[in-house]
């Protein structure tokens, strides 16, 4: 990168005194001035001594940073540059004509205006060459950080996506878990079920990381051990009920999202009933949408209104995976009825 | 030592008499699957200890707490709340994470057993009233997210805000959702005092008693609060004192 960034500059100017000289010469011919060597020769040391002091330059620009330090800053310091620069330039050309004495016999000028001549002539060609220069890297600078903003917001959408992703409720983990010891003794072949059905959610919230999406039936048998292992919890407080239409079985869904919406119904919905709740499924075809519906008892308050973070980051997880057209919301249907709605755009073949 | 659990599973219940029964000297008196049936059965049978869960449907065990005029001796059992538990800033409490580790439990009730000795020792005839708290009794104040359980004995002062009363202690000063007269009822007069209309005091607290206009009286107290005694309690106060 570095390398070739150095080419390229070198090449750069290369191409811009030549095309100083090469104007120049252009210039001297179309006002039909005398071409002679002497004078070729002279005009050949403008862009040498201007390679020599813009390279100079440019190597005092990079030591002392000059491009990182705000413009208003710096300019009073590149005013100086440019005039000391300017005045070097002139010194090498005018060197360069005493030493392979070019002087042109008819003009004979004292060094101060020489050098006060040559000092305004220079200054002209190092302004522009300044003006580039910074453009260039203004520029790529701008440009270097937009890729950067880039880079940086693809990292936060796959962070946000693995974090919504493995996000399985402590909570429930160790509820469940002591639902399970109690178990033990008292129903043994229910409680070695319980065990299954617990690795099972562990096993896919450990796989959720590393898939885009899964077919609507695995999620549904995990929310179905979730769901069984919470009734072992809250008994007869929780009822299910399932409205499953088989074709949608073989629909995508996002892995641990209908789980974290029935996770969510059972902690803010019915584990809030005194005399408990139920939960109420449902999956359709509804239009060109697939249509999940998760309803529960319980009120909808006001800090899980749309703003929190489960809800906020289901919507953006579903319109990363189908698009700006998926959509979720969740409402108040009822006296005492949450219903948190899912629609996945289906692709019609 | 009689105890409740109060906890909406049946099965964490179960769970936790079963692990109870190696320790005959705790007999579970009662259980409640609800904050409201707990405070009823805590007010009816007065145990020595609760075990209580945080989270359960309706009131939570905090509330559970606040809402009781003395807090019995509690042992939290919850599954997973850091958050609840960090609540508690400064007393040490104790809590048990299900599922109970039985050597964790074993902790809890030695050191539940080192607490009541060391206040048995101390006060002596602690059970002589029970409708009347005293020094030792402890109270459980919420704030907000912040908890504590406060013994009276380092209350400061009272004081009225509308249906509200500000509970000095420490560095503290919580609300409780309570009345004066209903504090006052409940407290040991000899060392709460009812400075005023506004202002019940701890006599124990109070660290300098100067003259003030009108014939009454002004209390400065040991976190640097001055009370006005009103002049029909000044009397009073004069009475108690000169003894």
């Amino acid at each position: 990168m570095l390398r070739k960034n150095y080419k390229y500059y070198w090449w750069c100017q290369v191409a811009g005194w030549g095309f100083v000289w090469l104007s120049m010469i252009f210039f001297a011919y179309t006002f039909d001035q005398k071409l002679t060597l002497i004078w070729l020769k002279r005009i050949s040391l403008v862009p040498f001594a201007g390679i020599v002091t813009t390279h100079l330059l440019r190597e005092v620009i990079k030591r002392y940073n000059w491009l990182l330090q705000p413009i208003e800053k710096i300019l009073p310091k590149l005013l100086i540059a440019v005039v000391a620069s300017s005045i070097f330039c002139s010194l090498i050309q005018i060197a360069g004509v005493q030493i392979l004495s070019l002087t042109s016999g008819n003009r004979k000028l004292d060094f101060s205006t020489r050098l006060l001549a040559s000092t305004l002539d220079n200054g002209l060609l190092i302004v522009p060459w300044l003006l580039i220069y910074y453009s260039y890297h203004y520029v790529e600078k701008s440009r270097r950080q937009q890729v950067g903003t880039l880079k940086l917001e693809a990292l936060v959408k796959e962070l946000e996506l693995k974090t919504i992703k493995s996000h399985i409720n402590p909570h429930f983990i160790f509820n469940a878990l002591n639902s399970i010891r109690a178990l033990i003794d008292e129903n043994p072949s229910r409680a070695r079920n319980a065990i299954t059905e617990l690795s099972n959610i562990l096993r896919s919230s450990m796989q959720a990381e590393k898939l885009e999406t899964v077919s609507f039936e695995k999620e549904l048998n995990i929310v179905r051990d979730y769901l069984a292992l919470e009734h072992i919890r809250f008994e007869d407080r929780l009822k299910v009920e399932y409205e499953i239409d088989e074709d949608t079985l073989d629909q995508p869904v996002p892995p641990m999202m209908l789980q974290t919406l029935v996770e969510n119904a059972i902690k803010h919905g019915v584990s809030k009933q005194l005399t408990g709740g139920f939960v109420k499924i449902k999956s359709d075809f509804s239009d060109k949408f697939h249509e999940l519906i998760i309803q529960n008892t319980g009120h909808l308050n006001g800090s899980i209104n749309g703003d929190g973070f489960g809800l906020t980051s289901t919507r953006n997880r579903l319109q990363l995976l189908f698009g700006e057209k998926a959509n979720f919301e969740i409402k108040e249907i009822g006296l005492n009825l949450v219903e948190a709605k899912v629609l996945i755009p289906v692709d019609v073949k | 030592m009689r105890a409740i659990i109060i906890d909406d599973e049946r099965l964490a219940r179960s769970e936790l008499k079963k692990l109870l029964t190696d320790y005959p000297e705790i007999e579970i008196v009662a259980e409640a699957a609800n904050a409201s049936e707990g405070i009823e059965k805590i007010e009816n049978l007065n145990p020595d200890l609760v075990f209580l869960d945080i989270q359960m449907p309706g009131k939570t065990g905090f509330d559970l707490l606040a809402e009781l005029d003395r807090a019995p001796h509690v042992i939290f059992t919850t599954a997973y709340d850091e958050y609840a538990l960090k609540a508690f800033e400064v007393n040490a409490l104790d809590y048990l994470l299900k599922p109970v580790e039985p050597k964790r439990l074993a902790d809890a009730i030695q050191k539940l057993h080192y607490q009541e000795e060391k206040e048995t020792h101390f006060n002596p005839q602690v059970n002589v009233n029970r409708s009347l708290l005293t020094d030792a009794d402890q109270v459980f104040v919420k704030d907000g997210e912040r908890c504590w359980f406060v013994k009276l004995g380092e209350i400061r002062l009272f004081e009225s805000v509308g249906n509200y009363a500000k509970v000095y202690f420490a560095g503290n000063k919580p609300l409780i959702l309570k009345s004066l007269n209903a504090l006052e009822e409940r407290l040991d007069e000899k060392t709460f005092f009812r400075a005023n209309r506004k202002h019940i005091v701890n006599l124990r607290m109070v660290e300098k008693v100067e003259p003030y206009f009108n014939g009454g009286l002004l209390l400065e107290l040991k976190g640097g609060e001055k009370i006005e005694v009103s002049r029909r309690q000044t009397v009073k106060f004069k009475e108690m004192m000169s003894l």
